[in-house]
């Protein structure tokens, strides 16, 4: 495999499904495509329904495309799940917490589906733990972890196999600001490491503080696609906007690019100047 | 020698189970005796006590021992059969335990290779158990135990299979009664035809080519 393939490709990506017997065909995914280079963060940005998890879950490999291609590090993720998905964590936006075992055990055990050996599980899922702050829960069940505890153990999880392909769907959801904080410091950490990160998320700070760079994706298209410096700028006029915050209080602020999101995704919510 | 990348996964898929398995042991177990005893005590001591003896292909045979091989066939229907389906069903609707390991080198199919293994696996120890009660009681002869192993794990593969379809037609129509009724019921209801096919109308005559468990039943027998 050469250097110059890109640890993410998405090419014309297409999901049209049922979401069950009898009921009717949703577009889910409408041709999306980009890439992700070598320690780059991209986000993912779209309202509920835009189609965010189920371009993951294609991602992923779990749900196959209707049309288009995924490759991870060169590998076609449905013609080769098992190359591809080597080298993917993935941190699902539902609970998928194996709650027949108990914290530390979770890790070993997801580790020994990559091929890890034992020790080097143990090891790394020592190291998670303190990382991601939950070293003292290690001997507990799953069910004993609040949400955001639970939250951090599954964005571990997603680390075990030290992923060249990092994707997280709204990873930092519920989650308070300093564990946030940790969990963001956790995925500089991986960046640097040269890991590529594909990041859902509904929280526009967390983009535009992560995100080198950022799709706005709406019924299953992508809108655009730059950096958020860039968005801002081609999308949004003015030097300021005005935003009525409580009834008669009334926010002048630089443009963002929530801002954006909200002019492209055809939601106003009161903000004006857009 | 490096072990296939596939039988690997299946083998990770299974030791899955086997390990949270391990945990819920003792509970099983407990579980797994008792409920051939209630049907010993209840078809083999009561109803043999109006039964008294059977004669069937020139062999003369106590009531209990007779519905013994039906014991041990009706397990590997029970356990293969709400361990693929039930069992399965909650894990994957609710634990998302399928989603969780199918994002990693192990693929859906592997899982449910795995699970289908794991869910014989445990219907055929089940059957195995219940097998030494029979010996116990003597009810059983001890030199079948090994001839069992075989008959009742290809059984519980079929009806592991059998309920992993269910779980699957439930997962996508919420609805779990339709494949009871239809074929789980049927297996077990019919299940006496087994060494009375002679007597019945000529549709059940073809039914045991159907309802599996039918040809089981006698294969389990002394």
């Amino acid at each position: 495999m050469t250097t110059s393939v890109p640890p993410l490709q998405v090419i014309q990506l297409a999901k049209r499904y049922r979401a069950h017997w009898g009921g009717e065909e949703t577009q889910a995914l409408s041709g999306i495509s980009f890439e992700i280079a070598t320690g780059e963060c991209f986000g993912l940005l779209g309202p509920n329904g835009a189609g965010k998890s189920t371009a993951i879950q294609c991602i992923s490999g779990f749900y196959p495309a209707t049309s288009g291609e995924v490759f991870v590090e060169g590998y076609n993720v449905h013609l080769h799940p098992k190359q591809a998905r080597q080298v993917l964590g993935v941190c699902n936006q539902e609970e998928t917490l194996d709650s027949d075992f108990k914290v530390y055990d979770q890790l070993v055990r997801h580790a020994s589906y990559f091929r890890i050996p034992t020790f080097l599980a143990k090891q790394r899922a020592h190291d998670l733990l303190e990382r991601f702050g939950l070293s003292d829960k290690a001997k507990e069940p799953v069910e004993s972890l609040s949400g955001g505890m639970k939250r951090r153990l599954q964005v571990a999880r997603s680390l075990i196999s030290n992923p060249r392909v990092l994707v997280l769907d709204e990873p930092t959801t519920g989650l308070d600001p300093d564990v946030r904080r940790m969990l963001w410091e956790a995925l500089a950490e991986a960046r640097k490491k040269g890991t590529a990160i594909l990041l859902c998320t509904h929280y526009m700070e967390e983009a535009e503080r992560l995100c080198d760079r950022v799709a706005i994706l709406s019924e299953g298209k992508i809108l655009d696609v730059d950096s958020p410096e860039n968005l801002v700028a081609r999308h949004i006029a003015r030097g300021e906007v005005e935003e009525e915050v409580r009834p008669g209080v009334v926010w002048k602020r630089r443009p963002n690019l929530e801002d954006v999101y909200l002019k492209l995704t055809g939601s106003r919510l009161g903000v004006e100047g857009l | 020698m490096k072990i296939p990348d596939s039988l690997w996964s299946i083998w990770c898929v299974w030791l899955r189970y086997f390990a949270a398995f391990i945990k819920s042991l003792p509970y099983y177990l407990g579980t797994t005796f008792l409920e051939p005893i209630f049907y010993l005590l209840s078809f083999g001591v009561g109803v043999g006590a109006l039964v008294g003896g059977i004669t069937t292909q020139g062999v003369h045979l106590s009531y209990r021992s007779f519905i013994f091989s039906g014991i041990i066939a009706q397990t590997v229907l029970f356990q293969g059969f709400y361990e693929g389906a039930f069992g399965a069903f909650v894990r994957m609707y609710y634990q998302k335990i399928f989603q969780a390991i199918a994002i990693t080198p192990v693929t859906l199919s592997e899982v449910l290779w795995g699970e289908l293994l794991w869910d014989s696996t445990k219907a055929t120890v089940a059957a195995e158990v219940v097998a030494l009660i029979g010996v116990a009681t003597k009810d059983f002869p001890a030199q079948c135990l090994l001839w069992l192993l075989p008959v009742c794990f290809l059984s519980s593969v079929l009806f592991s299979a059998m309920g992993l379809a269910a779980a699957g037609f439930a997962a996508a129509s919420m609805n779990f009664p339709i494949p009871n009724t239809c074929w789980y019921s049927q297996c077990f209801f019919f299940a006496a035809f087994s060494t009375q096919l002679r007597v019945c109308p000529p549709l059940c005559k073809k039914s045991p080519g159907f309802f599996r468990l039918l040809p089981s039943t006698p294969l389990c027998g002394p």
